[in-house]
């Protein structure tokens, strides 16, 4: 048994997926989250799933944020949900050669493509995922009860700051969110302000990246 | 916390089920208990029934089943307990009804099995999660539910 805390040459980095419909704000908490994890001196590499364009990786290469080397894309070319969920391959080989370009990486993001409410990740792709939805989604969202919103490791209520002009009551949709998800992880976040983003790397560290936990 | 990274074989292996009958005489098996959908995850915390929490980190090719062993020292044993699944058995009146609810099945991703002319649902949730997703067929009474 290998109880070191060189994790990465044994089970390679973490891998967490992101994922929710269109527009609920994956991309900007991705731009949140670079940051906030480079200040844990926690490496990562991001690999972004489009339906038939590079859009979103060309949006985080030329951020500034992130050696653009460490952003790598998929196209989907189909329904996001089948690259991440009924045939993963794609976004595991995408995986497998970051970690193989780069073996420092600690953890690989994949964000899906914007997609529905029953949009879920493969457990052979990631070993955690998290579903990112709006309050100007509708505040019915969590009533819907959508396979993304139910099954996901953690989720994220975005545009906190804008339930007041869409006429959503936050704190209602909130405690819908956490009483149909039977008390599993909900956090508010606002991906422009970085609000709630440091309680989502909390949530990584913890439950993934062991030996940061740690020190 | 400490971090297993390995499968170092399963409770059924001989020279195995000999050191752990020896623990499980001391009270020094840990069981990790979980769902089978979990043993898919490479990386993941969990804490034993003794309240040890661990961290788990399995090379990718290797995947988590019930009875596998991730530490055995002289002080204690770590083995891997597979919660057992429960299934809703759905049985449809006639080919119309089986038809769409096979359809339904698929079309929400459902895990599944057939056993003679019913449909089980592997339940991942609560059972009446799913049943509320199939309320026009069995308010029809074109889908019987048997729960488990």
């Amino acid at each position: 048994m290998n109880t070191s805390f060189d994790l990465n040459s044994l089970a390679g980095p973490a891998r967490v997926g992101i994922g929710g419909p269109v527009g609920s704000g994956k991309t900007a908490l991705i731009e949140k989250l670079i940051p906030a994890f480079q200040q844990r001196q926690i490496e990562i590499g991001i690999i972004t799933n489009d339906l038939v364009t590079k859009e979103d990786a060309e949006r985080l290469r030329k951020s500034g944020l992130i050696d653009p080397e460490r952003v790598m894309a998929v196209e989907a070319g189909a329904c996001p949900h089948t690259v991440i969920r009924e045939d993963p391959t794609l976004n595991i080989e995408a995986a497998e050669q970051m970690t193989i370009n780069f073996p420092d990486i600690e953890l690989i993001l994949i964000e899906s493509g914007g997609d529905n409410l029953a949009s879920t990740f493969s457990l052979d792709l990631v070993d955690q995922w998290m579903f990112v939805i709006d309050v100007a989604g509708g505040d019915d969202i969590p009533r819907k009860k959508g396979p993304g919103v139910l099954q996901s490791d953690l989720l994220m209520i975005n545009k906190k700051d804008l339930a007041p002009y869409v006429g959503v009551d936050f704190d209602a949709m909130y405690s819908e969110a956490k009483n149909v998800r039977e008390n599993r992880p909900v956090v508010a976040i606002n991906s422009r302000s970085g609000e709630g983003v440091e309680q989502v790397v909390d949530y990584i560290v913890s439950n993934l990246l062991f030996n940061k936990a740690m020190s | 916390m400490l971090v297993l990274n390995d499968i170092i074989g399963s409770v059924n292996d001989e020279d195995i089920a000999e050191k752990l009958h020896h623990h499980g005489h001391h009270d020094r098996i840990e069981f990790i208990r979980m769902n089978v959908a979990d043993t898919a995850r490479s990386r993941q915390k969990v804490t034993t029934d003794k309240g040890t929490e661990y961290g788990i980190a399995l090379s990718r090719d290797k995947r988590l089943y019930n009875g596998a062993v991730l530490l055995m020292d002289d002080q204690r044993a770590v083995v891997i307990r597979v919660n057992e699944e429960e299934w809703l058995r759905l049985s449809p009146v006639s080919t119309d009804a089986a038809l769409e609810l096979g359809y339904n099945a698929g079309n929400l991703h459902w895990r599944i099995r057939f056993d003679g002319p019913d449909l089980l649902v592997a339940l991942e949730g609560p059972a009446q999660r799913y049943i509320d997703r199939l309320s026009g067929l069995i308010d029809a009474k074109r889908v019987t539910v048997i729960q488990p």
